[in-house]
């Protein structure tokens, strides 16, 4: 089934080839993320995408990446009904001196996965808040929540009571709110990703790094908490039950083995989700790209049909990955407080 | 199907090398941070952990917790109110049965009552009857004897007077006897 159809897009492919060769390629894909002066040039170079040389434009890559533009939609049809309204700039600027790393330049102007992360923000709030105040109303009245709030709390109660205190432990209420605040969060800024117009937040490796390390510190101070003076033995391994001779070479081997294992957590949380949201973006915008490397209209409804599925996949992938995050920083919390035992 | 592999790939690789040298200021892979993304994707979230867990999980998981509560106390109301209404069921239907037993007792009660009294009475009016009857054929007899001893004293008073009679008229006279047996005749018929 699959491979006939991909027969098919290759005959009709090989059909339209000569078909394609004068007509003009919609400049539709012409990134607002380059520069605007680049995009007459970007027009140009999409018709001899064929002779790939120096003047093969990257479509992909800025379109996934963070700029100082955001697109806005716009009845000009000329520029693929989309608008770069240029960000402001001169915001203020500071830098982190990073042991071993070195000065981290940290610049506060807001960019478009700034602007992402805003949006999805207030979305949350929204949402959530809105939520509440209808929870609330008709609490009040002895009455359930019905529509978007019902569904929240299905959500919210959901990811409490089978994901996060299941996996936590033993009073683990205190971990919800922050574990709840990651889940919407994510699910959001995935969601949004797959709106026109809209930039994936969490497709930035700064995002999901950020938000792992913060997993990582609060998994790191449940360990303390949980474990008090024990907690050092999460990081130096020194079993207390082996003679001493055993112990300090045993210790030397799997003491980095133990850091290495603390420092993974969040890099897997963080490159997990970040791959996940650029990869079906990518896929997508090769799909569609194949439209414009073929310089035809006839191929055109194939890799449409097969991005439209991947956008499904995506809608599926945003809640899943969502998901995985919060599930598995509870998996670590509750694995750091419960290695006491 | 390898010549479109192959050439994807060409193309892919075509349009990501140029990517870095081609971003402007800085090349910057996809896999180096922005300090201003993080900075932000901080700010960003510790607002959003503030706001949602003050305004949005407080209160759900609170109205949530209520409605828990609410629905458990509901639940042992309900259970209690059963509880009774069948412990009050159970000693509706043991009343009934005792009733329906009272009932019983009472009726088969009237019942052996009223056999034993129409049996006295039968047995009084039967010994009444035969004490009538007895009365009645001692009165009979009574009335009898005093009938006879009447009908033989008014027989000899009526001798008496019609031999008085005949003496009266004549005596010794043969047709006078004559006439006294005729007539003593005559009253024996009577």
């Amino acid at each position: 089934m699959k491979s006939g159809f991909i027969a098919f897009a290759f005959a009709a492919a090989v059909a339209a080839a000569p078909l394609a060769a004068q007509e003009h390629a919609p400049a539709t894909q012409a990134p607002a993320a380059q520069a605007p002066a680049a995009q007459a040039q970007g027009a140009g170079a999409q018709k001899s995408a064929s002779n790939a040389g120096a003047a093969t434009v990257d479509h992909i890559t800025p379109h996934i990446t963070d700029s100082k533009y955001l697109e806005v939609p716009s009845l000009d049809p000329s520029h693929g009904f989309q608008r770069a309204v240029t960000l402001p700039s001169g915001w203020p600027t500071f830098t982190i001196p990073l042991p071993l790393i070195g000065p981290f330049l940290v610049d506060t102007s807001p960019t478009k996965l700034v602007v992402m992360l805003w949006i999805a923000a207030a979305i949350t709030v929204i949402l959530l808040v809105g939520a509440a105040r209808s929870h609330t109303r008709r609490h009040r009245h002895g009455l359930p929540p019905r529509g978007l709030a019902g569904a929240m709390e299905a959500m919210i109660l959901y990811m409490r009571n089978e994901v996060i205190l299941p996996n936590v432990g033993h009073h683990g209420e205190g971990f919800v709110p922050y574990l709840l605040t990651i889940f919407f969060f994510i699910l959001i800024a995935n969601l949004l990703g797959l709106v026109p117009y809209m930039g994936t937040a969490t497709g930035d490796i700064s995002v999901t790094a950020t938000l792992a390390i913060m997993t990582f510190i609060v998994i790191e101070v449940a360990g303390m908490r949980a474990l008090g003076k024990g907690y050092i033995n999460t990081i130096i391994f020194w079993p207390r039950d082996l003679p001493l001779y055993m112990r300090v070479p045993l210790s030397l081997i799997l003491s980095p083995v133990e850091m290495m294992s603390k420092l993974t957590k969040p890099f897997a949380l963080a490159i997990r989700l970040f791959a996940n949201m650029t990869a079906g973006h990518i896929v997508v915008l090769a799909l569609i790209g194949m439209i414009f490397t073929f310089q035809s209209y006839l191929l055109a409804p194939a890799p449409v049909a097969m991005a439209v599925a991947i956008m499904l996949l995506e809608l599926m992938v945003a809640f899943l990955q969502a998901f995985i995050f919060t599930l598995l920083s509870s998996v670590f919390i509750g694995l750091v407080r419960e290695s006491a035992h | 199907m390898r010549s479109f592999l192959t050439r994807a790939l060409l193309l892919v690789a075509a349009t990501a090398v140029p990517a870095f040298a081609s971003e402007g200021e800085a090349p910057k892979g996809l896999l180096s941070p922005t300090g201003g993304l993080m900075f932000w994707t901080l700010v960003v979230f510790a607002v959003l952990f503030f706001v949602l867990s003050k305004f949005a999980f407080k209160p759900i998981l609170a109205a949530v917790e209520g409605r828990e509560q609410a629905l458990r106390e509901a639940m042992e109301q309900a259970k209690a109110d059963r509880d009774a209404a069948s412990a009050l069921l159970s000693e509706q239907k043991k009343q009934l049965d005792a009733a329906r037993a009272d009932a019983q007792k009472i009726i088969a009660d009237g019942r052996a009552t009223s056999d034993k009294m129409r049996a006295d009475l039968l047995e009084q009016t039967k010994l009444q009857q035969a004490d009538m009857i007895e009365r009645a054929k001692r009165d009979i007899e009574a009335e009898k004897v005093g009938a006879i001893a009447a009908l033989r004293r008014e027989a000899v008073e009526l001798a008496i007077a019609g031999a008085g009679k005949v003496i009266e008229k004549n005596l010794d006279d043969a047709s006078n006897r004559a006439l006294v047996e005729k007539y003593l005749s005559a009253i024996e018929t009577n």
